[in-house]
């Protein structure tokens, strides 16, 4: 050991006994230390011991005199008296963890024999933070996925809320203790999967469906949930039928006195084709995302190219739109109120792992920041207008740490004015 | 005018709308360069782009549903039944079907299989072993035994090298290895249209064609990432994944514990990691890295010279020979090691040639899995040590892995990350849990 080290073990051991007992409350760390002491004690019995600690683990190291009196005490409540270097018995415990878990291990010394006792701790999840600033742009989550699969688009009721994978689409009942499914439909497609995929959810004219489509098929499932039928009956009425039908691309929101454009999408792919119906009469290429903004004389319709290019069709013209260097590929309108009451929301890269949500409002041909980004948990893969228009749905992708795996999950995001 | 011509230009320029960065694009050839065979087990490229396996490893280590969609246990982990997704072709279109999957299992290991048997049942696959295998599923996504059509082969394509996976083979000229995308993966069309593996190429000009924009993905040893770094490459870097280890014969002087014992502790891993592997990786003296377990430092890693000479005892043991798998880099850690051992009293040869007999071998071994068990049995069974690893708990694994390296077979020394060096074109690529490229979610920044 080196005598850094050594000086750094001893004053976290000399710096114990200064921690007074109003500090010492040790919460967290009093199950775990008391089952080491109850492993320790059991190997070593009552007597005395020197007790060194280090910490290896990513524990903050202002904890560090807590946890070390929840050890002192506990060992203690087991008969273990604790005495200094001279003891004949030594108990070395380390802080680490892994991947996975928090572990703490005692190696326990009694003369030139050493024994090894291991305990596992859990760890408190930490919570995000929110960003507060002018236009602000708040979220809040409304779902966290129970599984890995990606999240297309989702709506939400009082008390439920639907969820469109690539495979199925399913009804959760939104319980206090969380997410319960209620139904399923499963969506069989001839067509291969994507490895990028997208769909859409929306409700039907006649209301009280709900409308699913993703690349190939599109399937209608009642709202109207049974008391409980379970997750192997899906609700009487819910079918998918294959379907090449061009994709409606506005919001519903903003379908009302709009014409109801809708989108060929090329089901191999992650884009729509460029081709719309009914036709603006100017060429649009190839686009990832749509929405409609108003504008001086009526509305246009932005899209999001293939190529990165952010440009506008109006007027029967494809117009560049300037400042749209931080645009990642998908976009959502929200009518906030704010300024000039209609803003679009951005997500920024891509690829970033922990992507940003932004409000701007393109009154020219410029896209000028409404708000400052709003940072997420992840990677943005989906967009949506809510159905009220006021708030914006995104689809989140929490990027898989080593050792875990990617998880999804759906927050809502709405817009303070200031 | 030259000024105005200037100034129009800045204008035009700030005018024009920058592209942003979008979803992925679909389209391209990814450009590959590789010192070693693709096809090799385990962690070859093109085995990893054209094979799947039953199973697959998740990012998280854990097995995870591939050609199998569901598995289930019986009787204590002696039977074994996967049941197979439907729906899935072989590149010829054949289907996959439970008699193709064992085929190609036979094919795989034989008479030496881990378990006992295997057979088809309907749309099943059935495993029967004579002692347990808990971590099966966890086996199964391993290179060694992904699933190929052992009943037909592509003119000139090499064997087994039909499957199911996002690439299929279409050609091999001149040391150039090309897939194509399978349109028809069931996971998903990949985004790359062709994928070009050059092979057998020297890691000198794979960091030449890196840097002069030939290629778009080449590896980066251990003991050079510091230099690609240096030499201002994007380099995507693994943890650490490989463990170089020393493995100990226990034959003729060597069945001796003490003497194994002693060879354990005259190694100096300090000088192999700052000297030779420039301090990439971590010391080590237990099978799985610090971050997997989290008790590694219960094994001590130090040299300990005058421990090392007690246990010889005085005795000299005649002549040993130690020979490295690898390339240059391992010869020169095999040269630090012999003169490790001669100064704890050891007479040892590094091996030249093919000679008869090897005492000691210096080996790197691919973790296949972050969790413990599953990683700690790849380990064993890249050392040729076959024993299922059944501890659930930290203290199960530790207590197993006490037992296993007091044997002092099997000399843990440093565990390495694998590194690639990539060019801009290249997208969103992730290395997999056992530091290999996962090509199929690549894509290219300039695809059309």
């Amino acid at each position: 050991m080196t005598p850094m080290k050594l000086l750094w073990l001893l004053l976290i051991v000399a710096s114990a006994p200064m921690v007074p007992p109003a500090c010492a409350a040790s919460g967290p760390w009093e199950q775990p230390s008391a089952a080491l002491a109850e492993q320790i004690a059991g190997i070593l019995g009552p007597g005395q011991a020197h007790l060194i600690l280090r910490n290896n683990s990513k524990i903050p190291a202002g904890e560090i005199p807590a946890i070390t009196h929840s050890l002192e005490e506990a060992l203690k409540a087991h008969g273990v008296q604790l005495s200094g270097a001279e003891s004949a018995n030594t108990i070395r415990i380390t802080l680490s963890g892994n991947l996975r878990e928090r572990l703490w291990v005692a190696e326990i010394a009694e003369g030139s024999e050493t024994h090894v006792a291991m305990v596992h701790v859990d760890i408190p999840d930490a919570r995000p933070s929110i960003t507060l600033n002018q236009m602000v742009l708040r979220k809040e989550r409304l779902f966290a996925s129970p599984s890995d699969h990606p999240i297309l688009a989702a709506n939400q009721s009082d008390s439920s809320i639907v969820i469109l994978y690539p495979d199925k689409l399913v009804t959760y009942a939104l319980d206090p203790a969380g997410p319960r499914e209620q139904n399923r439909l499963t969506i069989s497609s001839r067509r291969s999967r994507t490895r990028d995929p997208r769909g859409i959810l929306l409700g039907d004219e006649k209301g009280g469906n709900t409308i699913a489509i993703v690349p190939g098929v599109q399937c209608t499932g009642a709202d109207t949930v049974p008391a409980d039928p379970g997750p192997e009956h899906p609700v009487p009425g819910s079918h998918c039928q294959d379907s090449d039908d061009p994709w409606p691309i506005l919001s519903p929101d903003s379908t009302n006195g709009s014409p109801k454009l809708k989108a060929f999408y090329n089901a191999a792919r992650n884009y729509f084709t460029g081709v719309i119906t009914p036709n603006l009469d100017v060429d649009l290429p190839p686009f990832y995302s749509a929405a409609l903004i108003p504008r001086a004389d009526g509305a246009g319709l932005l899209i999001n190219g293939i190529d990165g290019k952010v440009q506008l069709a109006e007027s029967r013209a494809l117009k560049p739109i300037a400042g749209t260097r931080d645009w990642g590929s998908d976009f959502a309108s929200l009518h906030s109120g704010c300024g000039t009451g209609t803003q679009i929301v951005v997500s920024g890269s891509g690829e970033a792992l922990t992507d940003s949500l932004r409000a701007y409002e393109i009154p020219a041909q410029e896209a000028i920041p409404a708000s400052t980004p709003l940072a997420m948990d992840g990677t943005v893969t989906a967009l949506w207008t809510a159905p009220d228009g006021k708030s914006i749905l995104a689809a989140i992708r929490r990027s898989a740490s080593q050792g875990q795996v990617d998880s999804y999950e759906v927050d809502r995001v709405t817009a303070n004015c200031n | 005018m030259l000024r105005q011509i200037v100034i129009s230009c800045i204008l035009a320029a700030v005018a024009r709308p920058i592209s942003a960065r979008t979803r992925p694009h679909y389209g391209g050839t990814l450009r590959v360069e590789v010192e070693g065979d693709p096809w090799q087990r385990p962690g070859g490229l093109a085995r990893r782009m054209v094979l799947h396996g039953l199973t697959a490893i998740g990012l998280d280590g854990t097995a995870r549903p591939a050609l199998a969609v569901e598995w289930k246990s019986e009787n204590n982990d002696h039977r074994w039944q996967f049941q197979l997704r439907p729906g899935v072709h072989f590149h010829d279109g054949t289907s996959l079907n439970s008699t193709n999957v064992v085929a190609s299992l036979t094919a795989i290991c034989g008479a030496d299989c881990p378990w006992t048997a295997v057979h088809a049942v309907g749309t099943s696959v059935v495993f029967t072993c004579d002692s347990p295998m808990p971590n099966l599923p966890a086996l199964l996504g391993g290179d060694e035994y992904r699933i190929a059509l052992t009943s037909a082969a592509n003119p000139g394509s090499p064997p087994g090298s039909i499957g199911t996976g996002p690439f299929e083979f279409t050609g091999l000229s001149n040391g150039v290895l090309t897939l194509s995308a399978n349109d028809s993966s069931w996971q998903g069309r990949p985004f790359l249209d062709v994928l070009e593996i050059h092979t057998h190429r020297s890691i000198r000009d794979q960091f030449l064609d890196i840097s002069g924009g030939r290629t778009d993905l080449v590896e980066v040893p251990s003991e050079q990432l510091r230099q690609a770094r240096e030499q201002r490459l994007t380099v995507v870097a693994s943890p650490p994944v490989s463990l170089l280890a020393l493995t100990i014969s226990d034959s003729g002087s060597l069945a001796n514990l003490n003497l194994r014992a002693s060879i354990a502790l005259a190694v100096d891993r300090g000088a192999l990691f700052n000297v030779i592997f420039q301090k990439q990786g971590e010391i080590t003296a237990s099978l799985l890295p610090a971050e997997i377990t989290g008790y590694s430092f219960l094994f001590t890693a130090d040299r300990d010279l005058n421990k090392a000479h007690e246990l010889r005892g005085g005795v000299t043991p005649p002549g040993l020979t130690i020979a490295a798998e690898g390339g240059p880099t391992m010869q020169l850690s095999a040269q630090r090691i012999a003169l490790n051992l001669r100064d704890a009293g050891f007479n040892v040869q590094v091996a030249t040639g093919v000679p008869q007999h090897i005492d000691l071998t210096l080996r790197l071994l691919r973790l296949e899995s972050n969790q413990p068990q599953p990683g700690m049995e790849s380990i064993l069974r890249a050392a040729g040590l076959a024993i299922p690893v059944q501890g659930q708990t930290p203290a199960a694994l530790y207590t197993v892995e006490r037992q296993i390296l007091f044997s002092h077979m099997l000399i843990p020394l440093l565990y390495l990350p694998r590194a690639f060096a990539i060019s801009g074109r290249v997208r969103d690529l992730r290395l997999g849990p056992d530091g290999t490229p996962e090509l199929a979610r690549v894509s290219l920044e300039d695809a059309p």
